[in-house]
């Protein structure tokens, strides 16, 4: 043990030790504080007047900002922020420290060949990775996935808010546990502020946005370059929920740009090029099955898992980050569109019948004969869908939300899913979470029991019957379910899919 | 077809440069989003644009959202806030603009007003005198919008109750706003939705 003592800017005394370095990244030596619950981490280049700034209004007004408004403490742990700058002469010169908590130890593998390591993104994003190396105990299921991505949106969602950009996105500065569906960004000392912080680097590779590749060999000052600022941030993030959700990278197939300089090609192919590999009209990009890798598959294969699969809502997104929005910014979809089709897409799922299936969940894509589309198995029983709609006026018809839930065996209700005005987001109260009633299959019929709706009333035919706590009510088609909370009204009318009968 | 007038309030005074008017973009385009996804809002939502720093103008006269094209925002480097002046004119677009009910003719709905600003007007004596005169007309609703990380408060309580941070604002806080204005109108018209297949459109019970 080599325990430094150092006060830092702001006066609290810090400790590091300096013979148990905690890692080295591009920028920065670090190492743990003698308890471990912090590490400090060393430039080793000087840092100019503006990054000494930058880090400054990190550990203080920025950390107000996110954190001190509604919502932030929900959303401290989906940053690992730092908190302190320190200075410290080590002999040689001055060299400038941030402070950071060590990351939860969720975020680190507990066991397998990487025990101990950083739980980065990485691992689970690429299909070779999760093929090749991961042990499934530690995979985690699809609806995990989506967690993860509800964790990234928000925390993107609320920096962009504040008027703050990331500058460098990628898989390598999130951690995440699948298992619990947590993700934490780190690596915060690069905020962007168009006009005030500017970026230190381009990204990394795969997350770069394409306008930033196209223009990097500009002069710094010609202004059709382009930085890394909110809008690459999208592309970024797009590109991250895209690589969690199908394992795969939305710009790489078949397409070969220059064959004789691979450096250009990279840069044609994410950058002026850059084409979706599941363009509907514009195949040149379409992965050649024939040139992946046995690990690469099957999450290779577009035909077999088109990106569709992923349900209406983030289909939509999609479009609009690699379609229409790839090459014009302003289309790319927010953090905050993000976060609100990932929540929407969670009410869509169904457990896989399958109990071998890697997958566990899919997202019902309403049509005939539905199956899951990772392991193939058939659904066989009927599915109870909600169809919520709601009154926008006090006078007037209710009208369709285009919001549905999909019901399964056990699976909760919730009061956001009976009243428009609660949103589970991070501004969501602890009394709004808890579940108000349950869904069950019992001798062939689906039933829903009222645990804690305040009312619940069926009104498909006159007179209409109020369902009281602990009583229950079938689901049946068209049956038409009137709940209210705190004097906001939802209607949710019930479509039976997937019911042989019918057909 | 009634129209809600929506007149936004833009500081891009020197203080908004960095952070605050990079948080006001995003949440405009939120709101917007917001607006367009909201078949029934988009039906009859307007909007405004005035920006204020050492001059004010309308730099969006007040389109259907439908149209609205939000204008590019660069605050200068420095040059003090007419927040006082900017309320003049919004009163002055009001008073011109706004439909007014009579026996006839239903008028607009009273219209809903952002302001987002770092709070620190530099007009003060008109400010005061327009917070007064703003008192006497009717708005669905006024929110003032405290942007960046050195806003403040305090004088935007002296327009109104509902001041929020923009650094908390999302597409939620949009659709509880439109939710809670638009219930209040108690008139009952044709609109259109996007039902989902085998679906009605709305319903009545």
């Amino acid at each position: 043990m080599n325990i430094i003592k150092l006060n830092a800017l702001d006066g609290t005394q810090i400790e590091f030790d300096k013979d148990s370095q905690a890692g080295c990244g591009a920028m920065k030596d670090v190492y743990f504080s003698p308890d471990k619950s912090y590490v400090v981490g060393f430039f080793r280049k000087p840092q100019d007047n503006n990054s000494r700034e930058r880090l400054q209004t990190i550990v203080t007004n920025y950390k107000k900002m996110l954190f001190e408004n509604e919502g932030g403490k929900n959303i401290e742990s989906l940053f690992c922020w730092p908190t302190h700058i320190v200075e410290y002469n080590d002999g040689n010169k001055v060299k400038i420290g941030v402070v950071c908590p060590t990351y939860d130890k969720k975020f680190f593998f507990a066991s397998g060949k990487f025990k101990g390591k950083e739980q980065e993104g990485k691992w689970f994003a690429s299909a070779k990775l999760r093929n090749k190396f991961l042990e499934s105990d530690v995979k985690g299921n699809w609806l995990n996935y989506l967690q993860v991505c509800i964790k990234i949106a928000r925390a993107v969602k609320r920096l962009h808010a504040a008027g703050l950009a990331h500058s460098d996105l990628s898989y390598k500065n999130i951690l995440i546990n699948p298992l619990s569906g947590d993700a934490c960004i780190i690596d915060i000392d690069g905020l962007v502020v168009p006009g005030k912080f500017p970026p230190d680097v381009v990204g990394t590779p795969d997350f770069i946005a394409p306008e930033v590749l196209e223009t990097m060999e500009l002069e710094k000052n010609d202004k059709n370059k382009k930085l890394p600022q909110r809008s690459t941030d999208q592309h970024a993030l797009a590109v991250l929920i895209y690589m969690y959700l199908l394992y795969r990278h939305p710009l790489r197939g078949g397409m070969v740009c220059d064959p004789s300089d691979s450096d250009n090609d990279e840069k044609l192919l994410m950058g002026k090029e850059a084409l979706f590999i599941e363009h509907p009209t514009n195949n040149k990009n379409r992965p050649l099955l024939s040139s992946l890798s046995k690990d690469e598959l099957p999450q290779g294969n577009i035909d077999l898992l088109p990106y569709t699969l992923v349900g209406p809502y983030l289909k939509e997104l999609f479009d609009r980050a690699f379609i229409k929005g790839l090459h014009n910014p302003r289309e790319r979809p927010t953090a905050d569109e993000w976060e609100r089709a990932l929540i929407k897409t969670v009410d869509l799922i169904q457990p896989c019948p399958n109990p071998k299936c890697e997958a566990k969940f899919f997202v019902f894509d309403n049509t005939k004969y539905p199956k899951c589309p990772f392991c193939g198995t058939s659904y066989e029983k009927t599915l109870p869908v909600l169809n919520f709609y709601y009154k926008p006026r006090s006078k007037g018809n209710f009208m369709n939300e285009n919001i549905r839930l999909m019901v399964f065996e056990q699976q909760s209700l919730y009061k956001w899913h009976i009243d428009r005005n609660i949103f589970p987001n991070e501004k969501i109260k602890d009394c709004d979470r808890k579940p108000v009633g349950d869904f069950h299959f019992i001798k062939g019929k689906w039933w829903l029991v009222n645990r804690n709706i305040e009312k619940l009333v069926d009104v498909t035919t006159e007179p209409h019957v109020e369902i009281l706590k602990k009583q229950k009510v079938e689901l049946t088609e068209g049956r038409k379910l009137l709940f209210s909370n705190n004097g906001n009204l939802r209607l949710a009318i019930v479509q039976m899919a997937n019911d042989k009968k019918r057909k | 077809m009634r129209r809600l007038p929506i007149y936004l309030l833009i500081d891009t005074s020197g203080s908004m440069k960095g952070e605050p008017i990079e948080s006001v973009k995003i949440g405009l385009d939120t709101m917007l989003r917001t607006l367009l996804n909201d078949s029934l809002m988009a039906d009859f939502s307007y909007i405004s644009i005035i920006t204020f720093d050492k001059k004010v103008s309308n730099i969006l006269p007040l389109t259907w959202v439908k149209h609205a094209v939000i204008p590019n925002l660069v605050p200068p480097n420095s040059g003090p806030t007419f927040l006082g002046a900017a309320l003049e004119l919004l009163i002055d677009k009001v008073d011109t603009e706004v439909v007014k009910r009579t026996n006839s003719c239903d008028g607009d709905y009273p219209p809903i007003v952002l302001i987002m600003t770092d709070g620190k007007p530099s007009d003060l004596s008109v400010f005061e005198k327009m917070c007064e005169r703003i008192k006497k007309r009717k708005f669905s609703k006024i929110i003032a919008c405290a942007a960046g990380p050195l806003s403040s408060e305090e004088q935007l309580r002296s327009i109104t109750d509902n001041v929020v941070n923009m650094c908390t604002l999302d597409s939620f806080s949009f659709v509880k706003l439109f939710d809670m204005v638009c219930s209040k109108f108690d008139t009952n018209c044709e609109y259109e939705s996007e039902a989902m297949e085998n679906l009605p459109k709305e319903i009545s019970i």
